[in-house]
């Protein structure tokens, strides 16, 4: 790691000789559905970008997190971010022709994406034959980052280390409360997502000497959900933990309650269950669901930027940041940081800075430890969090130093 | 009579010379690699729809599930290459003779219904095996399969960067489903074929063997179609069940035909040549502001060319002569 | 027993989906492909009246019947009828320009409503259910399943009507109809009303439970395809037994085996009894 931050120094020293061309904007591809059934999370997507570029390129007051002083990229002449946005549909061939086409035609200098993990395959594909960055901020399928692939980064954590985080959640709650969960019940859709999730929960279970008294596999976007229900109602678990995206998660929730099945714990895989919509949808059938995050918006005590952040994007959207697009903005924050420590727009000179990358956790909005990227590309330091709904919104509960409540069990029982 | 026909067969045959080897130029001034990918979609979809088109324009049986036999072809061939480091080449022509088999299978209970009944059929059998191969962990279920690069070789079919040599494969692909289309039009089959589907009780009492007719037509359209998944996964370098075994696609396959003109030689190529350039340029142009202004357009032309042109765009280029192609 | 209910409750619901696409067919030979989207439209009109009066989507019951009824005869008078009236590939013609009319349809939707799931909340049987001895029934499926039998009593009673004798008699021969002063065209354009108008009650009473999204209609319209013809392309009775029937195989294979592959259930049964009748259970041979 020394090696190569003396590496990083060295190339910065020597690019710094030859001035970089004054205040050209910098091109960065961004690459979500923009339409289909997974538009509502690209258009957010796209709002967040947008605010952040912003705060990167804008004259404000300074923001307490990195890259937050405003006016650009000062070590490129003060040069603005551009961002340019394109459409995968969802479809992983859409998202590597589009990828080309940011490359040689838009001449990005990095690529950002992509949310769902099978469009960021095909686009880390791409970006590593063109040997252009890729900071993947919001895929979360372990697989992506054990491809040995060069210029692939991951600003998000994955899967494992999410569904490591509730099992450590379950041990610690059992310690301290005397809770403990024993049997547990998945409830998964039958994609990529879905399986991955749980398989990785299907190991840390039998790791955790919990058992599993259900594994229900189920069809995304299914007209209903009540077999399903009836399957989790008689397996009565201690917590189930369901991988599903909002469709799923808003039908599920209605399905159990149908029943009259109240589970005694739900942890969620996130993804549709951190939406507004599954929120709004379910209503206070909400009320006791715990989920994992990788961001926490009442941390405002130890993550002061929060605060401004959530603000100016919520004035453009209407919405508090969740789950997915605090992660966005911090995807494009590491990745701009990187870009004005390398000074150049030179792609190599890019992936050194981004390797370099070490920033702590309180110069993002993130309630992480920081921003530090292993030999694949994967950022080590992405602690996750968990949190409850009460009162509509969801709040942290665990790990105690940004948990602003304690968790609460059975609710509704 | 005989002769006139005899003719215009070696015109359409000299005809698909000339615009071969002006297809073979066509992409050598643009080197942007969008340009020239829309290029290789456009030809792919037409070598498809020239596919589809023997069973459903020639044959008159509707496919709505011609995405089956595009997705078990990219599979053989890429798990072939995976597994067993068998070139692409040759797993070509396992995918052709697995998808032509599977089509056989397909056709042998569905044949039997008619009209709607068998369209509905063929969604129905492309969304079990859909289902299937999204629950089937062996080859990679729900989290698709990836193509591991093996450095740039024309035996792997694989280039790092380059998109030239996957436009001449494509070109070669669609030569291939033409000259098919082609020699079917002037053989016993195509007459047997489109006897079928004018009148079928009519064929029968002309001697022609129904079933067997529609089976061959099947087999044909089917190999011919795997041969296209089997190309198509080398290109993309990573598939997965929501790719390239969905019911879109299987739409997606059959619309050029339809609205190039069904049944005949050049409506497939024409047709793509408007629809997807039309969808890839919509989708990258409008789709980027996620207001689904794109999928408007995209409909709007459907109708629009179904309705203004029932027997397809090719009928523009017919004025004055009244032997089109079925 | 609880698995048994919750499939015949659902299968009241494909029925009813299906109901009026089978109506259409067996009028004009005409598989309408736009079907699921026309039924999120309903949806749609069905929340967006909740929003804004704040009254159960019930209560806007007539209300949206009778604008799908209007939107069935617009999309019959501005396309299908030009559909049917062209001299080539009449079949091919059809099923794309309804293909065509689902994806203009579905992108409209996305540009008025945006791409978010919205769920109607709050109303008087939302969420509730009956206990009865151990089994939920949920009230708004309940009452979901209880309008679709009423549905297909009106169906059945329209059938009885003067207008229902010009539709059969339509359905027989189209070209004599003419002979007898029967407007064909008139017959056809209110069969597409009656066809969007019973879809627009099943919307509503979907509303009740589901969310609603430009893509809902695609989790329906397959389901629907395939109860219309398991049941047999025109023939009402048909779609209300293959209905309560896929209902009862969905939710048996998804508690027998794992419930992604219940779907596959379904359809493999809809391909067993097409082997045998390759017209659907009460289609005319």
């Amino acid at each position: 790691m020394k090696r190569l931050g003396l590496l990083a120094t060295a190339a910065a020293l020597a690019l710094s000789v030859v001035p970089a061309f004054a205040a050209d904007d910098v091109i960065i591809g961004v690459i979500y559905p923009l339409t289909g059934n997974s538009a509502p999370v690209g258009l957010d997507a796209k709002v967040a970008y947008d605010v952040t570029a912003e705060i990167i390129n804008g004259t404000h007051a300074p923001l307490p997190m990195l890259m937050g002083k405003g006016g650009g990229l000062d070590k490129l002449g003060g040069a603005k971010i551009k961002l340019v946005y394109a459409d995968s549909q969802n479809d992983p061939q859409k998202a590597r022709a589009e990828a080309e086409r940011l490359i040689t035609q838009e001449h990005a200098v990095a690529v950002l994406g992509a949310y769902t993990s099978a469009t960021a395959a095909t686009i880390s594909q791409v970006t590593d034959r063109y040997e252009i960055p890729f900071v993947n901020a919001d895929s979360t399928s372990p697989s992506l980052s054990q491809r040995g692939l060069k210029w692939y980064f991951r600003t998000t954590p994955h899967d494992e280390m999410f569904s490591q985080a509730m099992f450590k959640f379950f041990a610690d709650e059992g310690a301290k409360t005397g809770h403990k969960v024993t049997k547990i019940a998945l409830f998964h859709e039958d994609s990529l997502f879905g399986t991955d999730s749980s398989n990785v929960q299907l190991k840390l279970a039998a790791d955790a000497k919990i058992d599993v008294v259900a594994d229900v596999k189920y069809r995304a976007n299914s007209p209903s959900l009540s077999a399903e229900a009836q399957k989790l109602k008689a397996a009565d678990p201690d917590a189930i933990l369901p991988s599903s995206y909002t469709s799923d998660a808003i039908l599920i929730m209605k399905a159990m309650h149908e029943i009259g099945y109240t589970p005694k714990a739900v942890m969620a895989q996130a993804a549709g269950f951190q939406e507004s919509g599954f929120l709004a949808g379910v209503g206070p059938l909400s009320e006791g669901v715990f989920s994992r995050s990788s961001f926490a918006l009442d941390a405002v005590k130890s993550r002061p930027a929060i605060e401004p952040v959530n603000a100016l994007y919520k004035a453009k959207n209407n919405k508090d940041l969740n789950d997915n697009t605090s992660r966005q903005v911090t995807g494009l924050v590491v990745l701009a940081d990187a870009i004005n420590r390398a000074g150049s727009t030179k792609a190599e000179a890019i992936r050194t800075a981004l390797i370099a990358t070490n920033v702590p956790g309180n110069q993002t909005i993130m309630p992480w430890a920081g921003v530090k990227f292993d030999e694949n590309g994967q950022n080590i330091e992405g602690t996750p969090v968990i949190q409850q709904v009460s009162g509509g919104t969801y709040h942290t509960v665990w790990p105690a130093d940004v948990a602003t409540q304690p968790a609460v069990w059975n609710v509704g029982k | 009579m005989q002769n006139a026909i005899t003719l215009r067969r070696r015109r359409e045959l000299i005809t698909a010379g000339v615009l071969v080897a002006l297809l073979i130029v066509l992409p050598l001034p643009f080197h942007d690699p969008y340009t020239r990918n829309l290029m290789i979609l456009t030809l792919l979809y037409a070598a498809l729809a020239q596919s589809w088109n023997i069973l459903g324009g020639t044959c008159g049986q509707i496919s709505l599930g011609h995405s089956l036999y595009f997705g078990v072809g990219a599979y053989v061939s890429t798990l072939l290459f995976v597994w067993h480091g068998v070139p692409p080449w040759f797993g070509m022509l396992a995918a052709a003779a697995v998808a032509g088999l599977l089509a056989l299978l397909v056709g042998w209970p569905c044949f039997r219904l008619s009209g709607h009944y068998y369209a509905i059929a063929t969604v129905v059998v492309q969304e079990i095996a859909y289902l299937l191969f999204l629950n089937w962990d062996d080859i990679g279920g729900a989290s698709g399969v990836y193509v591991p690069f093996h450095g740039q070789s024309w035996l792997n079919l694989q280039f790092r960067t380059a998109k030239l040599p996957y436009f001449y494969v494509m070109l070669g692909f669609f030569a291939l489903t033409w000259i098919a289309a082609w020699w079917i039009e002037g053989s016993r089959w195509g007459f047997s074929w489109r006897a079928v589907k004018d009148d079928v009780i009519a064929a029968r009492s002309l001697g022609v063997r129904v079933f067997p007719s529609k089976m061959a037509a099947a087999a044909i359209s089917g190999g011919l179609t795997g041969i296209g998944g089997a190309i198509f996964a080398q290109f993309v370098g990573y598939i997965d069940p929501d790719s390239i075994l969905s019911g879109p696609l299987s739409i997606l396959i059959a619309l050029p035909a339809v609205l190039g003109g069904v049944g005949t030689l050049w409506g497939p190529l024409l047709g793509a040549a408007v629809l997807i350039p039309l969808r890839e340029l919509s989708s990258t142009f409008l789709g980027s502001s996620g207001s689904g202004v794109d999928l408007m357009l995209y409909g709007a032309l459907i109708m629009v060319v179904a309705l203004w042109r029932p027997q397809g765009l090719v009928s523009l280029f017919q004025r004055g002569r009244n032997g089109s192609a079925s | 027993m609880q698995v048994a209910l919750s499939g015949l409750l659902m299968g009241l619901i494909y029925a009813l989906v299906a109901a009026g696409l089978s109506l259409i067919f067996g009028l004009m030979d005409v598989v309408n492909f736009a079907h699921g989207e026309l039924m999120m439209v309903a949806m749609y009109a069905a929340f967006t009246l909740w929003q804004v009066s704040g009254l159960d989507p019930m209560i806007m019951l007539p209300l949206v019947a009778l604008l799908m009824f209007g939107i069935g005869m617009a999309v019959y008078r501005l396309l299908i009828a030009r559909a049917l009236a062209v001299r080539f590939n009449k079949g091919m013609v059809q099923i794309f320009v309804t293909f065509g009319l689902a994806i203009f349809i579905r992108g409209a939707a996305q540009m008025v409503f945006g791409g978010e799931f919205r769920a109607v909340t709050g109303t008087a049987l939302a969420d509730r259910s009956w206990h009865l001895g151990g089994i939920f029934l949920p009230l708004p499926q309940l009452a979901a399943g209880f309008v679709c039998l009423l549905a297909f009593g009106g169906l059945y009673l329209i059938g009885r009507t003067e207008f229902g004798h010009a539709l059969e008699a339509t359905r027989e021969d189209r070209d004599a109809v003419a002979l007898i002063g029967i407007d064909r065209d008139r017959i056809f354009s209110l069969g597409w009303g009656l066809g969007a108008a019973t879809l627009g009650v099943a919307g509503v009473m979907l509303a009740g439970f589901y969310y609603v999204s430009p893509n809902v209609g695609a989790n329906f319209a397959l389901i629907a395809y395939v109860t219309v013809a398991l049941g047999g392309f025109g023939s009402l009775m048909g779609a209300l037994v293959a209905g309560l029937l896929i209902g009862e195989v969905e939710a048996v294979t998804a508690q027998l085996l794992e419930p992604s592959l219940k779907q596959v259930g379904m359809f493999a049964i809809y391909l067993a009894v097409l082997m045998f009748r390759p017209r659907g259970l009460f289609g005319k041979i």
